[in-house]
């Protein structure tokens, strides 16, 4: 509250700065939109775990950074085009987190209990060293074709990187969403989340599905790093500090919830860009926090959750 | 037997030797007592004990949200930060001392886990743990943000005044050896009480078996506000210490997920939901700190210390979830036989 002030003139506005607030408002919606994709798509492996395995992932923010990493490497020491290893990534990721699971989370599958929780948080500390002894504390960045070029369409100024980065992200959402609704190995992954005895009494292998399950929503966040690099540094705590962001977009959409969580992430992605241009980008996450209490006291399962009970 | 009730185990103390159980009671105190007396022991160590207490009481602090009450507290250092930073700023800008501004700072708490809680513990524990996480960064980007009151992310530097009983500061650390040792002795005696009394049984209740709990007469989210409550107070009171001791605070010092991490950690090393557990889990912690930071500041990188508090939260979580005082019990149940 206290930084609020002196940024506006005071006095009434004349026509053409409604106008112009008008547009501003429009600007920092679109680029919520845009930045709220790739939230929603850091934040679906987290929800996938969930929904699937009763694993809350607090290192899902440290896949994310190693998949930021791969793409400082490919753009930073082979000259490749972050975006063209996203399958490289995925599969990268998607083997971190296989090692995970079979070290850690295998025997916690089932329910969310404080011996989880930590765990995780353990993992998500061995994880953020080991980056922090390869690559040190400083930022690194990457370069895609699209980073720092600009569109104008209108009167709206947007980044490149991010209108690609948010395009991805929603084809890899939907991706996820067509595997889960039609592949016979989404249906059973749908079987193992509804009720793992029945699942296994027609003959689905709930360990195998499981492990599978949970490298796919590691790589999607490896995916969505090495996506977000492109216009976002990293340094070994990028893993800690996308976490709220991510907590928020998935309780908000729903935990367990794939298409809810996205929906989730571009929520967030409004409400912060509409709250850094009105008030301060510093504080652009406050209003988040205020959501995300709202949200657990009176509607824990958020807009699309229906299995939080 | 008798170790079991040592380790605060079992409830009634009177069982078996009580002469003995007082002497292994009273020994680590006079030990820590008389350590600033004896000959070799230099002003470092005396620094890493009043470190290993400190963080004890964190440790005690949490164990009674987490080992008592079963509550996913995972964001803790949210009311170590608001216990430091209302010492500290009370302190430099209105010259009030912190033997009352540790007060206000635990007045601060209650309501501020009296909102949380209020909010969060209705709903299952995930929430309740993912709140508490997003809240203590939320704290971070605060107390980063509001540079005028809380400088920073610099973070706040007290006044140093020399010697002082009305500021509590001391140039050396020894005054600080007996003032810890206090608030361990106290938080220990709580802890023991709560173990035994009808709340803390009514709090172990509910930690088993909510519904079961609520079916016995137990009023379920009262009883878990209330623990909540109490241990955030018990963990802003010692930030009050906490921020006497190093006189400097800043953010991630305050309410960073590794702060918090490392005032878990005691309770769960030791054993959670055991009187001795956060002593014995503080002691180990600290050693093994300082030896990891010696050890990696010879070889020249930092932040060894996080590496080696992953591994052992994934050892204990993983192979030994009762901690040490776990271990000592269920050696000493295996000798009986």
């Amino acid at each position: 509250m206290a930084a609020r002030g002196g940024e506006r003139p005071p006095g009434r506005y004349s026509k053409g700065m409604t106008e112009a607030a008008f547009y501003l408002a429009l600007q920092a919606i679109l680029s919520g939109i845009l930045v709220g994709g790739v939230y929603g798509i850091l934040s679906v492996g987290l929800s996938l775990a969930f929904g699937v395995m009763r694993i809350v992932n607090f290192a899902h923010g440290e896949l994310v950074m190693y998949g930021m990493y791969a793409g400082v490497v490919a753009s930073r020491n082979f000259g490749i085009d972050p975006l063209l290893i996203l399958p490289l990534a995925f599969l990268f990721t998607a083997l971190v987190g296989m090692v995970q699971y079979q070290i850690v989370f295998r025997h916690f599958v089932g329910h969310a209990t404080l011996n989880q929780l930590l765990a995780a948080i353990g993992c998500a500390l061995v994880l953020q060293m080991i980056a922090h002894l390869i690559f040190g504390a400083d930022a690194r960045t990457a370069v895609s074709m699209f980073t720092g070029q600009y569109t104008v369409i209108g009167p709206f100024f947007l980044s490149q990187a991010q209108i690609v980065a948010f395009i991805i992200a929603v084809l890899a959402t939907l991706g996820v969403e067509v595997l889960l609704r039609t592949t016979t190995w989404g249906k059973a992954v749908r079987a193992v989340a509804d009720d793992i005895e029945a699942a296994e009494i027609v003959g689905v292998n709930s360990s195998t599905i499981n492990i599978l399950a949970f490298a796919l929503a590691a790589g999607l966040a490896g995916l969505a790093g090495t996506v977000l690099v492109t216009y976002f540094p990293t340094s070994p705590s990028t893993g800690f500090q996308l976490m709220p962001i991510i907590i928020i977009a998935t309780t908000i959409g729903g935990l367990g919830s794939i298409g809810g969580t996205f929906l989730g992430g571009i929520c967030c992605g409004i409400v912060q860009q509409l709250t850094a241009m009105m008030w301060n980008s510093a504080l652009q996450d406050v209003p988040l926090y205020i959501l995300l209490m709202l949200f657990i006291a009176f509607r824990p399962t958020g807009f699309f959750g229906t299995r939080a009970e | 037997m008798n170790t079991a009730n040592a380790m605060g185990l079992k409830a009634p103390p009177d069982a078996g030797a009580p002469m003995r159980t007082i002497i292994f009671m009273l020994l680590p105190v006079a030990l820590i007592a008389i350590l600033p007396l004896l000959p070799f022991v230099n002003n470092f160590i005396i620094a890493v004990v009043v470190r290993a207490l400190i963080f004890i009481t964190l440790g005690q602090a949490w164990n009674i949200v987490a080992g008592i009450g079963g509550l996913l507290s995972l964001g803790h250092g949210v009311f170590l930060g608001l216990g430091c930073y209302t010492t500290g700023i009370l302190y430099n800008k209105y010259g009030i001392p912190p033997w009352i501004g540790v007060w206000v700072g635990c007045l601060i708490s209650l309501m501020f886990a009296l909102v949380m809680g209020a909010m969060t513990l209705r709903m299952r524990g995930v929430f309740f743990a993912l709140a508490t996480v997003a809240m203590s960064l939320a704290m971070v980007q605060l107390s980063r943000h509001f540079v005028d009151l809380t400088g920073g992310a610099d973070g706040l530097a007290l006044k140093f005044q020399g010697n002082s009983l009305w500021a509590l500061q001391s140039r050396t650390p020894a005054p600080f050896l007996y003032a810890a040792l206090v608030l361990v002795i106290i938080y220990y005696a709580i802890t023991r009480w709560l173990l035994q009394s009808k709340f803390g049984l009514e709090m172990m209740a509910v930690r088993d078996d909510e519904t079961a709990a609520a079916a016995a007469g137990v009023a379920v989210f009262r009883t878990k506000l209330l623990g909540f409550i109490v241990s955030a107070m018990m963990t802003s009171f010692a930030g009050g210490l906490y921020v006497q001791y190093y006189m400097a605070i800043d953010p991630e010092a305050a309410f960073g997920l590794g702060q918090a991490i490392q005032l878990q950690l005691p309770a769960l090393m030791g054993g959670l939901g055991t009187a001795w557990g956060p002593i014995i889990g503080g002691a180990v912690m600290i050693f093994l700190s300082e030896v990891t930071n010696w050890g990696s500041s010879k070889i020249g990188v930092e932040g060894g210390d996080i590496l080696v508090y992953g591994i052992a939260l994934l050892v204990i979580v993983l192979r030994a979830p009762k901690g040490i005082v776990g271990l000592i019990v269920s050696r000493s149940m295996e000798r009986k036989r």
